[in-house]
């Protein structure tokens, strides 16, 4: 069983990182800058994979999520870090190239920038859709679809 | 063919070519394999699968635009597939028509809701049959051709009506 | 002439030694500077959104030198409806009917994650019976799902057949799933507490058949068919190679990553539903190519049919469904929850402010990421081989897209 502690040991070296056991599982919280050395840290103790990378509105700020797993002692990690609204997603593409797409997905539909991506286009939607997975953003009303 | 026993071996038939034309088109309708979601498991390979059997209703794919008759628009349409829709339509020679299956072809269905989504396939295309269900039954894709082949003897009556004066 | 379509011609497409017509002795034509001595130029062919190969509306472009891929990337997008936007406008258990929608091949798979989701939330304990119908009726739409990527496979190596073949099989088990859950595809069966309603009386006997007549006749049937063809296993074999560190490195579950070497099941690993109780095995591939992933997916079916047999015979007496509020409304909090459908871990992503929607769900499919893979693992391939490889992996745009 993964322990907070066997985590914090792992992001000793990364600075401003909370370490918390949650109903979720272990959640790692790091500030923006320190994702990219807090993910290669614990890629290199043994997560080798990142299963899920997904973008949370909080109503103050937008929370990514990074999945990360080991399939030797099969736990699973959570990396969380705070982005403001139209704040800059760093690509940790060099690390686990699986966040590319997902990635691409989170910035397009939460509003964000990408920097460091290899192709930061849009993904899923045209030119001119806003940021759909905002609270902002309200879906139709039932006026606006029936007809 | 049954004409054969109504009028006798080797008797010649007298008919408006508008009438020889719709009664070809009608009996071999080619729809354009175009599956967009859901919808294209149950109308388009259950349907054209070993028990519904579509083909004996000359009813069969084709993988081209350029050759199909009919297209079943089976799903969702998003703002992104919109054109491509409306494109794979421009290259359907004429006659064509069109079968909207399922909710989201006819009204936007579940994900009527979304910003992102068409409500409905007739804002881009002109729709002859709308199939209600989500998904339809293969009985009814079967069901709504029939009733496309009706819409198209409607027609060739009308013009023949029309010729008459 | 400044024409753009113009310019292939004054760049000198045409070989050098092309300009000046050459003396032949009668009869001969060649290219006097050899083939070499052509210049060639990168083609960029685009498949899809409309293409009878590419399973839905996935659209690739390929970059090809000659007949051999450079580059290939992969546009999506063409069925993006927002089920995680919907979905926050839906009560919990109208959940399932989106997952349904999203890998709509094994939609029992999907309901179960979100169901899972919920009752993490709410701490609701499930009753055995609904573990085992849940197991049941996941096994039968494994089988299911698996036999569309037959079907669909086979045409993509032109085996017109066999897609018949698998549609009748499927045939005959959407028939079981319509009776057990009253829907051919949407079954919306599984419910956060436990599932729907309890078997119809005299299934038993259908399924038993179903599996006899399956194990017995229909899976050697196929095997013999397809992948004893020699056409096709010199057509699948050694192409597609995904190496076990590709695998883990684009985040590929499911049968795409057992067939690459990694032992990783969510049935065994992080147990749910009935499957702790079920004997079966997980079978592992070497290579990692297409091949390989043919075989672990025909042998997934062959053990999804024993399991089905186990459900039958072992199953428990009692209620199909937990004590659960009409309008649930779960504290608030944040979890996750994954089971392995057809195509991989089909995990949600649930977080609960403690309203009677969700406040974020998050849909993991796990196409997307075997999507990313095929991107990497193109280049090289010829593009007669790009369909097989998109075929092997079975991607399935609903979830790819959502």
């Amino acid at each position: 069983m993964l322990r907070a502690a066997d985590v914090e040991r792992l992001l000793a070296g990364v600075d401003s990182a909370e370490v918390a056991e949650e109903r979720l599982g272990v959640v790692a919280r790091v500030g923006r800058a320190a994702v990219a050395d807090a993910l290669a840290a614990l890629r290199d103790a043994g997560f080798e994979s990142l299963v899920d990378l997904l973008g949370i509105d909080t109503g103050e700020h937008v929370e990514v999520t990074y999945h990360l797993r080991s399939y030797a002692s099969g736990q699973d990690l959570f990396v969380k870090t705070a982005l403001p609204y139209d704040g800059e997603l760093e690509s940790v593409w060099q690390v686990y190239p699986s966040a590319l797409m997902p990635e691409r997905e989170t910035a397009e539909l939460f509003g964000l920038r990408l920097s460091e991506h290899p192709n930061p286009k849009r993904l899923l939607t045209t030119d001119g859709v806003p940021p759909l997975l905002r609270k902002d953003v309200p879906v139709r009303t039932p006026e606006e679809f029936t007809r | 063919m049954a004409l054969d026993r109504l009028t006798g071996e080797n008797s010649i038939l007298f008919a408006r070519s508008e009438q020889l034309f719709d009664f070809a088109r009608r009996k071999s309708l080619w729809y354009l394999a175009f599956g967009i979601a859901c919808c294209a498991i149950e109308g388009l390979m259950h349907a054209s699968g070993p028990r519904f059997d579509f083909d004996r209703m000359g009813v069969f794919f084709r993988a081209s635009p350029r050759q199909a008759d009919v297209m079943i628009v089976a799903g969702t349409v998003n703002r992104k597939m919109a054109e491509t829709v409306r494109r794979l339509y421009d290259q359907m020679p004429e006659p064509k028509w069109v079968v909207a299956m399922g909710a989201c072809a006819s009204t936007g269905g579940p994900f009527r809701e979304y910003p992102n989504v068409v409500l409905g396939v007739d804002e881009i295309v002109p729709v002859d049959v709308y199939v209600p269900g989500c998904p339809p039954r293969p009985e009814s894709v079967q069901y709504a051709f029939i009733q496309l082949q009706k819409k198209i003897a409607e027609k060739a009556k009308e013009r023949v009506d029309a010729a008459r004066g | 002439m400044s024409d753009p379509r113009y310019e292939i011609y004054e760049a000198g497409l045409i070989g050098e030694g092309m300009h000046t017509p050459p003396v032949l002795p009668a009869g001969l034509r060649r290219a006097p500077g050899g083939v070499d001595g052509l210049r060639t130029e990168h083609l960029v062919v685009n498949m899809g959104p409309q293409h009878p190969s590419t399973h839905g509306v996935l659209r690739m472009i390929v970059e090809l030198d000659g007949e051999e891929v450079v580059t290939a990337e992969a546009s999506i997008g063409y069925l993006h409806r927002g089920i995680e936007k919907v979905a926050e406008h839906r009560r919990y258990d109208a959940l399932g009917t989106l997952m349904d929608r999203g890998d709509y091949v094994a939609g029992i798979m999907g309901e179960l994650a979100a169901a899972l989701a919920t009752e993490q939330l709410l701490e609701v304990e499930v009753p055995p019976k609904a573990n085992w119908l849940r197991s049941l009726t996941s096994e039968l739409n494994r089988i299911a799902s698996h036999l569309v990527w037959f079907g669909t496979f086979g045409l993509d190596t032109g085996a017109m057949g066999q897609f018949l073949y698998a549609m009748r099989d499927r045939e005959a088990l959407l028939d079981i799933l319509e009776a057990i859950s009253g829907q051919r595809m949407m079954f919306n069966y599984v419910r956060p507490g436990g599932v729907v309603r309890d078997l119809p009386p005299g299934i038993d006997a259908k399924i038993r058949e179903f599996v006899d007549t399956f194990e017995n006749v229909y899976l050697p049937e196929h095997d013999a068919l397809l992948g004893g063809n020699e056409i096709f296993q010199s057509r699948v074999k050694g192409i597609g190679v995904i190496t076990r560190e590709q695998a883990l490195a684009f985040g590929l579950t499911g049968p795409n990553l057992r067939a690459s070497g990694v032992k990783y099941d969510v049935r065994v690993d992080r147990p749910y539903a009935a499957y702790p109780e079920l004997d079966f095995e997980v079978p592992v591939g070497e290579a990692g190519d297409a091949w390989d992933r043919y075989l672990v997916r025909m042998e997934e079916m062959r053990q999804a049919a024993r399991m089905i047999r186990q459900c039958i015979d072992g199953m428990p007496e009692g209620p199909h469904m937990a004590k659960v509020p009409k309008l649930i409304k779960p504290p608030a909090g944040e979890v996750y929850a994954a089971v392995e459908s057809a195509r991989g871990e089909t995990g949600v992503h649930l977080v609960s402010d403690g309203s009677e929607h969700p406040y974020r769900f998050r849909y993991r499919g796990p196409s997307l990421f075997a999507l990313q893979a095929l991107e990497e693992i193109l280049p090289g391939h010829l593009l007669a081989d790009v369909v097989m490889i998109i075929g092997s992996t079975d991607v399935m745009m609903g979830e790819i897209d959502r």
